[in-house]
């Protein structure tokens, strides 16, 4: 952090691991508000990469999110995390209705040999700013979810990782069976490279199993 | 032609004629001859002007010597002329001859010079049917250039295309490969966890014969220790019967005694009179009898009692270690059910995947469809990689043919340049040939000049005899010039000839290359088809267990009320539960002490609160796991929300008064020492001393925040950024 304050162009590992934390610590509240998983009245406005941001008010929420995403920064200086999935399911049902997958890719060379890489800031906030509007602007072709949803937060790590205490592994990816796929912008920092893809549940097939 | 001015004798005194001269003739132009003419006639054929007034000044008569004189001289200057004139003869003999040889040899030269001429004529031909010929081959190469500059042009475009084509391919291939191998790790993970449940099965299976072997010689102990039981209590009936035989043989006694006692009685009452002392007796005696008698009834009731008694115990015993066996398998029980429920879901999953997979009935087909899958995406690699070697390939080519494009082009630019050359050089030729006709045609005149002239002097032979052989050598020195000409038209065809070869193995190769590209298309098109098939079949993104692992944070949002109003309910049951049992025990209690309880009834309402206290205990064990789980669940909680890890414990103090102890371990601790102890009595919680609080910075934020502020969560609080931010840092 130090290093990324110091000289603007120059990123560390530990800069660029608080960037995508900071990042997914914003992200995660603007898809759980875009899908109404949570109600408006939850959510407060703050401004963030130049853009409003509507983060929750909900306490538990919070405290979920930043220990979520403490647990995600350290797995990231590390270099062991490779991709974060936000599912969000039924609550009636627990079918998985939308995925959205994060993948990480990590340079190397940077965690073993901890070299720096050049970036502007500004180019990695354009960056992200056409993730968030186009996650904003996801509810123009994503279906309604007109039934009460609940979140879950899967962590893709490397087999060597030490399992925290509040975390498990699970067996289980909640995986969606033929889903369309929508690929997102993704951003660099020329360390951590943040690929988004939302995969959803297909409601044509919905559509005619009904008809 | 001058006549030299003789030079003017001196003139004599006396000379009245005039002097003649005679022209002169050869080399011998100094004497000058008078001869005596009477009448001064004007010659003016033979005068010259200039010396007439000397002639007519000096015209005077001379003497017979004189004349005489004049003539001796003039008879030498005759014979010096005929000398003259011989040598002239001579020399006109000399230079006749040398001039027929100049003729000769201008004839020569002529016939030479027409040779040349005709030479040069056939040669300027052949030059212009070459430079036509040339001009024909440069505009057919630059068509042809143009044609495969066109159709380079083209193959270029259908490089790109086919170079698009081929990144598309190679991206497709390599998601393609990306979801083959994510279905393969998939596969592999899902065989993997076939073959662990396999195991675990197994194992169960092994786990449950242990049990059932475990059991089987659990319930042949049960069985001795029944036997023995048994044993004992036949042992214990014959000592009863054995005591009842004496009871009885007592009672038969008594019965004995009575009868003795009441015919005595009877033998009394016939006797004596007074029987207010036997009346007494025979009243103490009815009385212990009808003691014994009830002492009897209750020995025997109480030994029916007993009997019952053990019975009870017995089944009681029995139902106890069924009730055991029943409790200690009723878990397994619930975890064979659940382990059954997941294997029937995984079986049923399984089926559903089979039904997905197409070519596949069974689970032994998976691993067929697997590796004929496997083949497949091999072989489509296998494929892709020989389009791309064939691309590569194609690419070489293309560069051979632009690299061989560009040479043929600066080809032509320098036959361009040379056909230029050779018509400057034609021109120059032509030039040179108009300017060697004008020498031919003056030469012509010159000769003609020098022919009338011919009689006259000789002198013009040797110009002529020069200017032949200047053109002579003119002409020699432009042979090598059109040999070389030649030698460059021919090396020009041959390097023409060349190229046109050159331009039809393009064509050719260019042909087979369209050919290939054509099929390398049908190819690209069937990859095409195979992976979208491919795509298709596999499905979305997964990972490969090998290298990645799915962590889940415990999510506590849905779970703290539910567990809240759970672990009320359970603890209400269980005091519920708690109350029952003592109740029961207390009815036990009872039951056991009035001995009343002997008829079937009362064993079947054993046996129902029997089932009851099962029922309850079970279900005070299923409260307990789950209360302990949600308790876990519930410390987990509290531990990553506040920071903290509790452990509560009770404690006596010396006093006898129990306590309860808090011990409290920050998550971000550096070592395991760093711990903090609080004691909850009553609802008073107070800190409690130790190595760690006592160090400098910890007991004075003890003493800001809990012994001045008296608030000890912003001490904790405080504890934990300090640590977080001293972790962080480090």
């Amino acid at each position: 952090m130090a290093s990324k304050t110091a000289a603007k162009d120059i990123i560390t590992l530990r800069g660029s691991a608080a960037i995508v934390s900071e990042f997914f610590g914003v992200v995660w509240y603007s898809i759980l508000y875009n899908r109404a998983v949570y109600p408006e009245e939850s959510f407060a406005r703050v401004k963030k990469y130049g853009l409003p941001m509507l983060l929750t008010k909900d306490e538990g929420v919070k405290s979920f999110i930043s220990n979520l995403n403490a647990q995600l920064s350290e797995w990231l200086e590390a270099g062991k995390l490779q991709r974060v999935v936000l599912v969000i399911m039924s609550m009636n049902t627990g079918e998985v209705l939308e995925r959205w997958n994060f993948s990480i890719e990590t340079d190397n060379e940077v965690v073993e040999k901890g070299v720096s890489r050049e970036k502007s800031d500004k180019e990695i906030m354009r960056e992200i700013q056409a993730i968030m509007r186009q996650i904003a602007s996801s509810i123009t072709y994503l279906p309604c979810l007109d039934e009460q949803c609940v979140f879950d937060v899967l962590a893709y790590t490397d087999t060597d990782v030490a399992v925290p205490f509040t975390w498990m592994e699970s067996s289980d990816a909640k995986l969606i069976a033929n889903p369309q796929m929508v690929k997102l912008h993704s951003f660099d920092t020329k360390i951590h490279k943040v690929n988004t893809l939302v995969s959803y549940k297909n409601d044509e097939e919905e559509l005619d199993d009904e008809e | 032609m001058m006549l030299r001015t003789p030079v003017p004798k001196r003139a004599r005194p006396i000379e009245p004629a005039p002097i003649i001269e005679s022209p002169p003739t050869g080399s011998d132009h100094h004497r000058q001859l008078a001869i005596y003419e009477d009448p001064p006639s004007a010659d003016p054929a033979r005068r010259e002007p200039s010396h007439e007034p000397l002639q007519q000044s000096e015209h005077m008569l001379c003497t017979y010597q004189c004349r005489q004189m004049v003539k001796a001289d003039f008879l030498d200057a005759l014979s010096n002329a005929e000398k003259q004139v011989q040598d002239y003869q001579s020399q006109l003999a000399e230079l006749s001859d040398n001039f027929r040889k100049a003729d000769e040899e201008r004839k020569t030269f002529r016939e030479k010079l027409s040779y040349a001429e005709q030479e040069l004529a056939a040669a300027k031909g052949r030059e212009q049917a070459l430079h036509d010929q040339l001009l024909k081959e440069v505009n057919d190469s630059h068509e042809r250039l143009k044609k495969e500059l066109e159709s380079s042009a083209k193959l270029q475009t259908k490089l790109e295309n086919e170079q698009n084509l081929r990144k598309k391919a190679e991206s497709t291939a390599a998601s393609a490969e990306d979801k083959a191998r994510e279905l393969e790790a998939k596969l592999g993970h899902i065989s993997q966890s076939i073959e662990k449940e396999k195991k675990q099965l197994n194992n169960e299976l092994v786990h449950l014969k242990r049990d059932s072997k475990f059991s089987i010689s659990k319930i042949t102990v049960d069985l001795e220790k029944m036997e023995f039981r048994a044993q004992s209590s036949e042992k214990e009936v014959e000592l009863l019967r054995k005591q009842q035989e004496d009871l009885q043989s007592k009672f038969s006694q008594c019965l004995h005694q009575k009868s003795e006692l009441e015919k005595k009685l009877t033998s009394l009452s016939f006797e004596d009179d007074s029987p207010k002392e036997s009346d007494i007796l025979v009243k103490h005696l009815q009385e212990e009898l009808r003691n014994y008698e009830s002492e009897v009834r209750e020995a025997r009731k109480l030994k029916s009692a007993h009997e019952n008694i053990e019975l009870i115990k017995e089944k009681l015993l029995e139902e106890k270690s069924r009730r055991e066996r029943a409790e200690l398998q009723l878990p397994k029980l619930h975890e064979y059910e659940f382990k059954i429920n997941e294997l029937e879901d995984e079986l049923s999953a399984w089926k559903l995947m089979i039904q997905d997979i197409p070519g596949v009935s069974c689970r032994d087909d998976i691993r067929l469809r697997i590796s004929a899958l496997q083949k497949e995406v091999i072989d489509n690699l296998k494929k892709l990689g020989d389009v791309n070697a064939h691309l590569k390939q194609m690419e070489v080519i293309l560069d051979k043919t632009q690299l061989d494009k560009q040479k043929t082009e600066t080809e032509a630019v320098l036959a361009k340049e040379k056909a230029d050359r050779l018509e400057a050089e034609v021109k120059r030729m032509n030039v040179m040939l108009s300017a060697v006709s004008e020498e031919r045609n003056v030469l012509k005149t010159a000769i003609e000049d020098f022919k009338s002239k011919n009689e006259q002097a000789g002198g013009n032979a040797s110009s002529s005899i020069m200017q032949i052989q200047e053109l002579g050598s003119s002409i020699l020195e432009r042979e090598p010039y059109i040999k070389e000409l030649e030698g460059d038209l021919f090396a020009q065809k041959e390097i023409n000839a060349h190229q046109r070869d050159e331009i039809k193995s393009l064509h050719d190769r260019l042909n087979s290359e369209a050919r290939r590209v054509k099929s390398l298309e049908r190819e690209n098109d069937r990859l095409r088809s195979e992976i979208f098939l491919l795509e298709s079949k596999i499905g979305h993104g997964d990972f490969s267990a090998a290298n990645t692992k799915v962590l889940r944070m415990v999510n506590t949002l849905a779970v703290g009320n539910d567990a809240k109003q759970t672990i009320e309910a359970l603890q209400s049951e269980l005091q519920r539960t708690k109350e029952k049992l003592q109740a029961l025990e207390e009815y036990k209690s009872q039951s056991g002490n009035s001995g009343k309880m002997v008829d079937s009834y009362m064993s079947g309402k054993v046996a129902q609160l029997k089932e009851q206290i099962a029922t309850l205990e079970k279900r005070e064990e299923r409260y307990k796991t789950v209360f302990a789980d949600r308790i876990s669940v519930f410390r987990r909680a509290c531990c990553e929300l506040f920071g903290y890890k509790i452990v509560m414990d009770e404690r006596q103090r010396p006093n006898g008064i129990p306590v309860t102890r808090f011990t409290l371990q920050s998550i971000y601790a550096m070592n395991d020492d760093e711990k903090l102890e609080f004691e909850y009595e009553s609802g008073n919680t107070n800190i409690v001393e130790n190595s760690y609080t006592s160090t400098s910075e910890i007991s004075q934020q003890v003493d800001i925040f809990v012994r001045k502020m008296n608030s000890i969560p912003a001490f904790t609080a405080n504890l934990t950024v300090e640590s977080f931010n001293r972790r962080t840092l480090s």
